[in-house]
């Protein structure tokens, strides 16, 4: 059972994240994105790490991909004008992967908690990830925080407006 | 996270946290030079640091190691970051780029660096290596005025992000298949896996090496070598060349003494790749009109010759990589720092055009360029002439006369191409112009460069012996 499902979020996220860079409108591939992200979410999910399926979802398919839609609206990217009629090929692949997500999501809500045959027997409590994370890894955090403060930096340094010639410091 | 531990880190934290200081100091205050002075400061304090302070362990966290040869890299890129900043100076002040950031971002790449150069498992591998690639990023791209360096910036961070994928990619199915990322256990259990999971496995090391050849420019991987330095400000080229590639070819000598029969396996693949990027960069070269672009070209050829001290995977080509490692750090920043130290409000020289008869305007910084494109070249009382011999000799040691060969006729093309530079600069040509006179810090680091091409030429046994002290 549990390969099976396996098998069907991998096919569903090869699908999406292949449509989502074939696309040519740039908010079509956002939204195939988001629907690979929450594949890959139930991967996690059915890996037995809960934590990080829904990290997963609120960071990467929350609020990542919304900066990539304030994006593409802030630079105007996407296109102006609206189709016409029900265009079923624009839309169609997009119902048939998020509604076969859905139902996999649904499969594993109303499971029998008692049984193991869905998910393995290994389970990462949240406990045991921040144990991991902060202890052991520590190290590693801090360097990810110090590349996160300098990604910051060399936004503003190559973001910030061009000093006039005459302001000598 | 102990103390212990702390203290063992206490250069890398003198670099990132001197590094940050400066960045809040520079919110207020705002004048460049004391800024700038600051840097290399810290950088010093780094390198004697790590020269002096004895770690109280050998590992650190799991992830890096303070072995004397993690301590001999860290004090080599502290050194290196500090020399950067100083012939930065002038760009930093003249062009407006911002000295609080420009020089913090230099020690945290610098602090990157000397991680990898020290890692010892495949997850501080990797953030090392993000970690002075994103501050590459954004130091190519930072001159702001100049519209080569974003499209530089713009191809690095392309190409950057493709070898990203393809290592994350990688060490993922190493660890699928291994169990573990610490690196003799991730690699030597490769070999011990069976069936699919050894394939897959495999997979993961071929596409951690992809990802490597990305980072060093291996053929094929090399293209965008030669856009970019071309684009960035030399100071930051020079870093590029060999601070960046000089640390993951540091970290490569530490993976493949551990790595095994797994590194063996690979030999013929490697041998192909060696001896087409040595003539790739070669022929490259060749029809360069530009000197930042034949520099780039000549550092895939030396990236080809290192690979053929990794491929003999023994303990004395080991040492001769190291020794041609820093050999040609030394060189070829040398170089970039004389396009620096020539850079006025047009720009830097860099086509021939711009160089001709420059030998008979700036004699003495001319003179020591072609100290420095000779010691690449491998002229004999340089650096670049004993580093060549004691590669090639661990390679005919390890019974690779093949590779010798190939690798002794890309040093004859280089020759030629060396050669024509200098012939550029000797030409007779009334109306060229002057360049910047320079600035004493350019002076000082190009006197240090030089006078270090020619003692590791001549006594090059002091170095050697060292190397092979920290080595065992």
């Amino acid at each position: 059972m549990a390969s099976l499902l396996f098998y069907i979020l991998g096919f569903i996220m090869l699908t999406a994240t292949l449509l989502c860079i074939t696309r040519r409108n740039p908010v079509h591939a956002v939204i195939y994105l988001v629907v690979g992200f929450f594949a890959l979410a139930l991967m996690f999910y059915l890996l037995g790490a809960p934590l990080v399926a829904a990290w997963e979802v609120i960071v990467y398919a929350g609020a990542i991909m919304v900066l990539f839609l304030f994006i593409i609206m802030m630079l105007g990217l996407a296109p102006q004008e609206l189709p016409e009629g029900p265009n079923w090929h624009r839309w169609g692949p997009l119902v048939l992967l998020s509604s076969s997500l859905m139902a996999c999501t649904l499969l594993l809500i109303f499971q029998d908690p008692a049984a193991t045959e869905i998910i393995g027997t290994y389970y990462l409590a949240p406990q045991e990830l921040g144990e991991a994370l902060f202890g052991r890894y520590a190290l590693a955090v801090e360097v990810v925080s110090f590349q996160l403060l300098f990604a910051s930096i060399g936004a503003y340094m190559l973001g910030r407006s061009l000093p006039k010639e005459d302001d000598e410091s | 996270m102990s103390v212990n531990d702390l203290l063992a880190l206490t250069p890398i934290l003198i670099l990132v946290l001197g590094g940050t200081a400066l960045l809040m100091v520079c919110a207020w205050y705002r004048a460049p030079r004391p800024l700038l002075a600051g840097g290399v400061t810290v950088a010093l304090m780094a390198a004697l640091a790590a020269g002096l302070v004895p770690p109280p362990a050998t590992e650190i966290s799991g992830l890096f190691s303070a072995t004397s040869y993690a301590r001999f890299f860290t004090i080599l890129w502290s050194l290196l970051a500090a020399a950067g900043i100083m012939i930065s100076a002038r760009y930093v002040i003249d062009w407006r780029l911002g000295a609080g950031e420009y020089v913090s971002l230099v020690l945290y790449a610098a602090a990157g660096m000397a991680l990898l150069s020290s890692a010892t498992h495949l997850l501080g591998l990797f953030l090392a290596l993000e970690t002075f690639t994103l501050a590459f990023y954004i130091l190519i791209a930072c001159n702001r005025r100049c519209e080569f360096a974003a499209e530089a910036g713009l191809k690095y961070l392309l190409t950057g992000a493709v070898a990203t994928g393809f290592m994350a990619f990688g060490i993922a199915l190493i660890y699928a298949s291994s169990g573990s990322l610490h690196l003799p256990e991730a690699l030597t259990s490769l070999t011990t896996a069976t069936g699919a999971l050894q394939a897959w496995g495999f997979l993961g090391w071929g596409m951690f090496l992809v990802a490597i050849g990305f980072k060093i420019s291996l053929a094929p991987f090399h293209l965008w070598t030669a856009d970019v330095y071309q684009g960035a400000p030399a100071p930051v080229s020079g870093l590029l060349a060999t601070g960046s590639k000089g640390a993951v070819v540091a970290a490569l000598v530490g993976v493949i003494a551990v790595a095994g029969p797994v590194w063996h396996d690979l030999q013929d693949l490697l041998w192909f790749m060696a001896v087409i990027t040595m003539l790739a960069g070669a022929f490259g070269a060749f029809t360069q009109q530009n000197l930042k672009r034949l520099l780039a070209y000549s550092s895939v050829v030396h990236m080809g010759t290192l690979l053929v001290g990794l491929i003999c995977q023994s303990a004395e080509g080991n040492v001769a990589t190291v020794f041609y490692l820093v050999a040609y750090v030394i060189t070829s920043f040398g170089a970039f720092a004389v396009i620096a130290s020539l850079a006025d409000e047009r720009g830097e020289p860099m086509h021939f055009d711009q160089w001709r008869g420059l030998g008979y305007r700036h004699p003495i910084r001319c003179a020591v360029l072609s100290l420095f494109l000779l010691s690449l070249a491998g002229l004999p009382a340089t650096a670049g002439f004993m580093a060549k011999l004691v590669i090639f000799q661990a390679a005919l040691h390890s019974g690779f006369t093949g590779l010798v060969l190939v690798g002794i006729f890309a040093s004859l093309i280089s020759f030629a191409f060396y050669l024509r530079v200098i012939l550029v600069l000797y030409q007779s040509q009334n109306e060229t112009s002057s360049w910047h006179p320079g600035s004493a810090m350019e002076h000082a680091v190009l006197t240090v460069c030089a006078s270090a091409v020619l003692l590791l030429g001549l006594f090059p046994g002091i170095l050697l012996d060292l190397i092979s002290l920290i080595l065992t």
